[in-house]
């Protein structure tokens, strides 16, 4: 009786009310004691964390790196997780028909997104998986007459990695670059095909700058001299139209993190008219056609496809909400800020990645000003080398405009506050930044920093 | 063919469902895409058409009201700074 009362009133004191936050007091330890600003008043939720003290969860503006689950997936993937556990390769009990016909819909969902047959959808780990699958695996089956490969400069590194591999076995590729657009230039595509050219890799919508590649005319000229295409389509299925037919794709790679879907799922387009061949990278029992094998994690599988079968339906509408959040964002910046560069062309954009940089502002402080606003930034400034991102040199952009460059990533589920509060926040951090900037001030006096000679000591 | 009453207590059961979310980012989405969901459908006049749009509505209103008690069943971590400034 009395353990009742105990567990009871443990219960109650462990699960809070709807909406009410479990608000933790941290005591700040010696180490961060000492770079930590006095409190402000309504501070009780504050999170320390990595030294860093932010007054709660950050306002989520990081889409291109990952999606949150959409409550419609996280439904269909319970359901999954509980009935279909059988293995769909099971052909001798209802547990793995069960379980089968729930990945033959996934497929059709998936298929039905991009407008192909489902039986060339191949699941698979995700789109890194896809992309070296697809890059290494066709260039092995055809290593006998075929020893190129042409790519771009602004590829995912997993595309160039593969490319990188491929030229240590004795491969060539051509990294084409591409203009300050972001565009590839067609012409140089053209003059880089050569007789034995296996395969052309061009990825549908940049991560990190958010260009919409075009692929109808790359399909055009890859049909033309009878070359596999293949895209990286992973920021580009639910956000823009995507027709494997209109862009004469062989090989599509797809990821299901990056639509609302779980993570650790992705698809393979795998053209079966014209046949294209490729060596599969696992090898093992001859699932998905032979060139994946391993057993499928169903609702992985199943939440990928709700998650298309979504983004289909959605896609008229997010695409709205989203260009109304990025104009709203864009100019909201503009209006109070100069010195503000979108990267990346901004006509063939998907509306939802806007890489800005911003001039006369060192970038490692801005991020450490932007704590509330989890955004990502174009360099690899938290890595040990200062590098700035490969993408934003392919562009041509100066280090130093690189360095400030912030991604911000609009989706289906930001809000108008949030952007308004991020515009507040990113304004004010700029603005901060330049009064203490002497740069700054010697640009307002009208001196052209670039014709300065500056002094030896 | 569906009459009004039923359509607008459909709608507010899925406001109601849907304000329930403890995320701030679905909970606003909850709110909006029903009204847009409901405001699109406003000049349908075809009969199995709004039977349709009722339907769907019917089983969003299942998944919604599922998934909110599982969500609920695990208590958020920390508040939102959207949340906080609204305070």
């Amino acid at each position: 009786m009395a353990s009742k009362a105990i567990f009871s009133t443990l219960r109650r004191s462990l699960t809070k009310p709807h909406g009410g936050a479990v608000s933790r007091r941290h005591h700040l330890s010696t180490t961060s004691a000492a770079t930590a600003s006095e409190p402000y008043p309504g501070d009780e939720h504050a999170i320390v964390m990595k030294g860093v003290r932010i007054s709660g969860r950050p306002l989520y503006l990081d889409m291109q790196s990952t999606t949150p689950l959409d409550p419609r997936v996280f439904d269909a993937m319970n359901a999954s997780s509980i009935y279909d556990y059988g293995n769909p390769h099971s052909r001798t009990h209802l547990y793995g028909w069960e379980a089968e016909n729930a990945v033959e819909v996934a497929r059709i969902q998936v298929a039905k997104l991009i407008g192909a047959s489902p039986k060339e959808i191949v699941f698979l780990s995700g789109a890194t998986e896809a992309n070296n699958t697809v890059v290494k695996g066709v260039m092995h089956f055809y290593k006998d007459k075929k020893r190129h490969v042409i790519t771009t400069q602004t590829e995912h590194k997993c595309v160039l990695d593969s490319c990188r591999h491929l030229q240590q076995e004795g491969f060539e590729v051509t990294y084409l670059p591409v203009r300050t657009d972001g565009l590839v230039d067609l012409e140089m595509l053209r003059e880089a095909i050569r007789p034995d050219t296996g395969l052309v890799s061009v990825m549908a919508v940049n991560n990190e700058i958010g260009v919409v590649q075009p692929m109808e005319e790359i399909g055009r000229i890859c049909k033309e001299h009878k070359i596999p295409f293949h895209t990286d389509a992973a920021q580009a299925i639910g956000k823009i139209p995507v027709d494997v037919e209109k862009w004469n794709v062989s090989f599509m790679s797809m990821s299901g993190h990056k639509i609302y879907g779980p993570k650790g799922v992705g698809a393979m387009y795998v053209r079966r008219r014209p046949r294209v061949r490729l060596e599969p990278l696992m090898n093992g029992g001859g699932q998905e056609r032979g060139l994946r094998s391993g057993t499928l994690a169903t609702q992985q599988v199943v939440g990928f496809g709700v998650a298309c079968e979504l983004a289909m339906k959605e896609m008229e509408y997010d695409e709205k909400w989203i260009k109304r959040l990025q104009e709203r964002l864009l100019n909201g910046v503009r209006e109070k800020l100069d010195g503000v560069v979108v990267n990346g062309s901004l006509e063939s954009r998907y509306a939802g990645n806007l890489n800005l940089s911003f001039a006369y502002v060192e970038g490692e402080s801005l991020l450490m000003g932007l704590k509330e606003v989890a955004v990502s930034s174009g360099s690899a400034c938290t890595s040990a080398s200062l590098e700035p991102s490969y993408v934003l040199r392919a562009l041509g952009v100066d280090e130093d405009m690189a360095h400030t460059s912030i991604r911000f990533g609009i989706g289906r589920f930001t809000t108008e506050e949030e952007i308004d509060k991020a515009v507040e926040l990113t304004v004010k951090q700029v603005e901060k930044l330049r009064e203490m900037s002497p740069l700054y001030e010697m640009v307002k006096e009208g001196i052209d920093i670039k014709n300065i000679q500056w002094s030896q000591h | 063919m569906v009459d009004k009453g039923p359509v607008i207590s459909l709608c507010r059961s899925l406001l109601r469902a849907g304000h329930q979310y403890p995320d701030y980012n679905i909970r606003e989405y909850a709110k909006r895409r029903t009204l847009e969901g409901f405001r699109m459908n406003k000049n349908l006049t075809d009969h199995s058409k709004v039977e349709e749009a009722y339907a769907e509505g019917k089983k969003q209103l299942e998944v919604v009201e599922r998934v909110v008690k599982v969500y609920l069943a695990y208590p958020p971590r920390t508040k939102n700074i959207m949340e906080l400034k609204l305070q």
